[in-house]
């Protein structure tokens, strides 16, 4: 592989991530103002957030893992990012597209969050501690349906890989979300969990834990996580529509089924109050769980 | 030279460790240190050959399959560090004779299993296993008798279950030679396939730890040793997958008996999600890591059990990795038992700051035991879970994500709970780090770890090669790539490469940008809503942290096979005290016993006479 090419188009990808899951987030904080009745910020505030956060004159850190903690997020953000198809049969955004596969993805993503837990471990916060054992437990709980539905899918298709999938899709003319519909519902009704938006934020939960985790970052340590969360979330939506929504033609569409699909746990969280971490677990190994079980079902036997 | 030399040379070395450090413990030190090097100098330069013994009519044979010798490797190596590891660890303790001599005792022990071409060679030096074993676990004496006799009595039962094994099979082949042994395996009957499997397998279960024979695991790897756990737990708990392995694939793979492997898979999916939930609730880290060694080796089981070409290539590779990141662990709790005094959640945090190579060396290997890229224990996972999907495990596929998934948990817990955290002052300030020859054998063992995560075909060559003595010719292996029965392929170099360069990349930019205005400061030093907290404030949250998961799954919690035993064993000994009223040891009792007993002679003989 040329190295120059495989730079431009990762460094492309990267900073188209980066600048779609901005704008996402933005218009988060605009629905979310609206919803509630008042005018909110710009769109574009969470660039101006970045850019004075990394600005900041003065950082604190307590140590060696806090240090490297958004390090391991984003390089997880980044990997995973080039290992997933950004649009259909692209001859440029190629990237790492054909070198790993499903398996690989689904513990490559969990990567950043241990990397996270132990930064947010070592700065002695009480409230980062508790944020991380109800993240990690809430983890158990929608990781299970997500993988039903993905273990669905690569049995019904015989393959374990993203593009074997989109293949799937592009020769049959139907999406995988109206073909294995019950693994659909257990996939989607498991993304609000990784998003972590109400009625699922209890890792971060404002008003009990002062933003959790995150609680001993700031400056330039802040700024990196919020430049991760933005690839993450651009990362998780395109992944979702790759497997399930066909993947995209082009880059309009790709922003259009992204954005829709992104709708799903935001407008969710705007009118859901806050679970209890076990009301948490217990919802995701409940219906999820069921419909997960039907995917399976459906793919072994029909 | 023959094989059985190396054995007799360990059990010879054995002792003269042991008179040796009657004379002087310096002068045991050194005969501890010269087998530590000398047993992987001699394996892994010697060439292996055939030894026939002739005793009493019955021939033993000894040597090395390639299957054996892919365990003798991680044996030798993870014994041999070990011993190093001991020197200093053990230094303030006493009876050190009898300690090393019973260690090497159970290595020579390991060695012969792995030797024996019959059954009845493989149950002698069993026994020797076993019994050096339990001499260390009740090592600590009088305090550890109830789990010395735990690990004993269930010793004992697999070691019945064996022998009857081994009698039956001599009736039915007419010798005790294993490969005839397996040869002649499809002309039995069905029941005695049935029973001589199971006999077997009980055997060698009892060693692996599979529920419900895990009972006496948790007590007697806490109990014993650490530097001897490493082994007690990354090796010779191995020695029963070594046998499970041959029964599961030799036995029922290849003898057309699937549904008993499905059997075996099943009951290691389950052993791997209920021991992890229970070592996520220990507050003692050995506890801990105990459940955790039973969890990893219902994996090893789940892949065995299957008896597909990929999954029992994951089985024979999570078995050897988890002896090296498992005896890394047991290492770690040692130098923080040997530093601190103390195992407990409850009394420990923060040693970062004062164990900072400690710490590392535990992130490692908790990296590969979590199974996350891009250390090796990923190859292990990606590879079994591959083999599930592919071979319609779809169900069983969903029981191992559960169990990996709430292994971040106890992770999380070990490493956050021992080295981060709140740091006290009090509780640090006469804590160092570990003397080197400590950090030596755990510092390569971790350097493996990191090595196999991207060059796995460094351990995949021996074994292929043992994959052949299990009936499956020409694996196919690749450095650093892996494929699974569908044609999906994972190249690992691009994957960890990108990693790495982007962490790095981002590693300088964060640490160069505003490098001079960035402040270190300490763990009192934190957001709490605006009150400042006092030195004498301990905010450590590391006791109990799991509540609200343990709200979740507290319906399967409540169920314990001990209470199972502890009935049995109740009934038992019910029925005995029933007996010895009897006997109560007043002399009226047993005067009134000779006068019912005349009474009934009298009234007997009247009637007969």
């Amino acid at each position: 592989m040329d190295i120059g090419r495989f730079l431009l188009t990762s460094i492309t990808t990267t900073a188209l991530a980066f600048v779609v899951g901005m704008f996402y987030a933005g218009f988060r904080r605009k629905i979310t103002a609206r919803v509630q009745n008042r005018v909110g910020p710009p769109v574009y505030q969470n660039f101006i957030d970045v850019v004075k956060l990394w600005s900041k004159k003065s950082n604190i850190t307590h140590g060696v893992m806090q240090h490297l903690a958004p390090l391991w997020q984003i390089a997880t953000s980044i990997t995973t990012l080039m290992f997933i198809p950004i649009l259909v049969d692209s001859t440029f955004f190629v990237n790492l597209t054909f070198k790993g596969d499903l398996i690989f993805l689904l513990y490559l993503m969990v990567v950043g969050s241990l990397g996270m837990a132990l930064g947010a471990g070592e700065g002695g916060n009480p409230n980062s501690a508790i944020g991380v054992t109800r993240g990690l437990t809430q983890m158990i709980g929608f990781e299970i349906p997500w993988v039903m539905a993905l273990v669905a899918l690569m049995i019904q298709h015989q393959t374990t890989t993203i593009v074997g999938l989109m293949d799937v899709q592009q020769a049959s003319g139907t999406w995988l979300m109206f073909s294995s519909p019950f693994a659909f519902l257990a996939a989607l009704l498991a993304m609000p969990g990784m998003f972590r938006y109400s009625p699922f934020d209890i890792v971060g939960a404002p008003a009990e834990l002062a933003s959790g985790p995150i609680s001993e970052f700031g400056g330039k340590y802040l700024g990196t996580l919020m430049t991760n969360g933005s690839i993450f979330a651009f990362v998780k939506l395109v992944l979702y529509v790759d497997i399930f929504m066909g993947g995209a033609t082009n880059l309009v569409l790709l922003v259009v089924k992204t954005f829709v699909l992104y709708m799903f746990p935001v407008l969710w969280g705007l009118v859901s109050p806050r679970f209890r971490t076990e009301q948490s677990v217990r919802f995701f190994w409940g219906w999820p769980l069921f419909f997960g079980l039907l995917g399976i079902l459906q793919a072994a036997f029909l | 030279m023959s094989n059985l030399v190396i054995i007799l040379a360990i059990f010879g070395w054995a002792i003269l460790t042991y008179l040796a450090f009657k004379i002087n413990k310096t002068l045991g030190n050194v005969f501890v240190g010269v087998l530590a090097l000398a047993l992987p100098a001699y394996f892994f330069t010697y060439t292996p050959s055939d030894y026939t013994v002739s005793v009493m009519g019955m021939s033993l044979q000894f040597g090395f399959t390639s299957f054996a010798s892919l365990f003798a490797m991680l044996v030798v190596v993870l014994s041999s560090f070990a011993l190093l590891y001991s020197i200093p660890y053990m230094n303030k303790k006493d009876r050190l004779g009898w300690f090393y001599m019973n260690f090497m005792f159970s290595v020579g022990g390991m060695m012969g299993i792995l030797m024996s071409k019959d059954l009845v060679s493989l149950f002698i030096f069993w026994e020797i296993m076993t019994w050096s074993s339990y001499l260390i676990v009740i090592y600590q004496g009088k305090k550890v008798n109830k789990v010395g006799l735990k690990y004993m009595i269930f010793s004992a039962i697999g070691a019945y279950a064996m022998l009857m094994a081994i009698v039956l099979i001599n009736k039915w082949s007419g010798n005790v030679n294993i490969e005839q042994f397996f040869a002649s395996f499809p002309n039995y009957s069905s029941a005695a396939k049935l029973l001589s499997s199971l006999l077997l397998l009980t055997g060698f279960g009892v060693k692996s730890a599979l529920m419900p024979l895990h009972v006496w695991a948790p007590g007697a790897y806490t109990k014993s040793p650490m530097s001897y756990t490493a082994v007690f737990s990354g090796a010779l708990s191995k020695m029963g997958i070594y046998g499970m392995a041959l029964v599961a694939v030799n036995l029922y793979v290849h003898s057309n008996m699937p549904i008993m492997g499905e059997v075996i898979a099943w009951a290691g999916a389950i052993t791997a999600v209920l021991a992890t939930f229970w070592a996520i609730f220990q507050n003692d880290i050995r506890k801990l890591l105990a459940y955790s060694s039973i969890g990893q080796l219902g994996y090893i089981a789940v892949g065995l059990g299957i008896g597909t070409e990929l999954s029992v290539f994951a089985g024979l590779y999570l078995a050897i990795l988890h002896g090296l990141f498992k005896g890394v662990l047991w290492m770690v709790v040692g130098a923080i038992e040997h530093r601190t005094g103390k195992t407990d959640f409850r009394d420990i945090s923060g040693l970062i700051k004062k164990m900072p190579f400690t710490f590392f060396v535990a992130l490692v290997a908790i990296i590969a035991l979590a199974g996350m890229p891009p250390l090796s224990g990923f190859v292990g996972k990606w590879m079994l879970y591959e083999s599930m999907i592919t071979s319609n495990h779809f169900i069983m596929v969903l029981f191992i994500f559960l169990s990996s998934t709430a292994a971040f948990l106890y992770c999380f817990h070990f490493l956050y709970g021992l080295f981060l955290g709140q740091q006290e002052d009090e509780f640090l300030k006469d804590v160092k780090e570990v003397p080197v020859l400590m950090m030596i054998p755990m510092g390569l063992i971790s350097l493996s770890l990191i090595a196999f995560g991207t060059f796995p075909g460094l351990i995949f060559k021996p074994i292929a090669q043992a994959m052949s003595t299990l009936g499956f010719e020409n694996v196919t292996w690749r450095m650093s790539s892996l494929t699974n029965a569908w044609g999906n392929s994972m190249f690992l170099k691009p994957a960890n490469f990108m990693f790495m360069a982007v962490f790095v990349f981002f590693l300088i930019i964060i640490t160069v940008v505003n490098h001079k205005k960035t402040k270190k400061v300490g763990t009192k030093d934190i957001a709490n809503g605006g009150e400042p907290i006092r030195d004498e404030d301990n905010l450590h949250y590391s006791v109990d942290i799991y509540r609200p998961f343990y709200r979740v799954i507290s319906p399967i919690m409540k169920y314990k096979v001990e209470t199972f035993y502890k009935r049995i064993s109740k009934g038992i000994e019910e029925f005995f005290q029933f007996f010895r009223r009897i006997y109560s040891g007043n002399g009226q009792t047993y005067a009134l016993y000779v006068v019912i007993f005349l009474t009934a002679l009298l009234i007997l003989s009247s009637t007969i006479f």
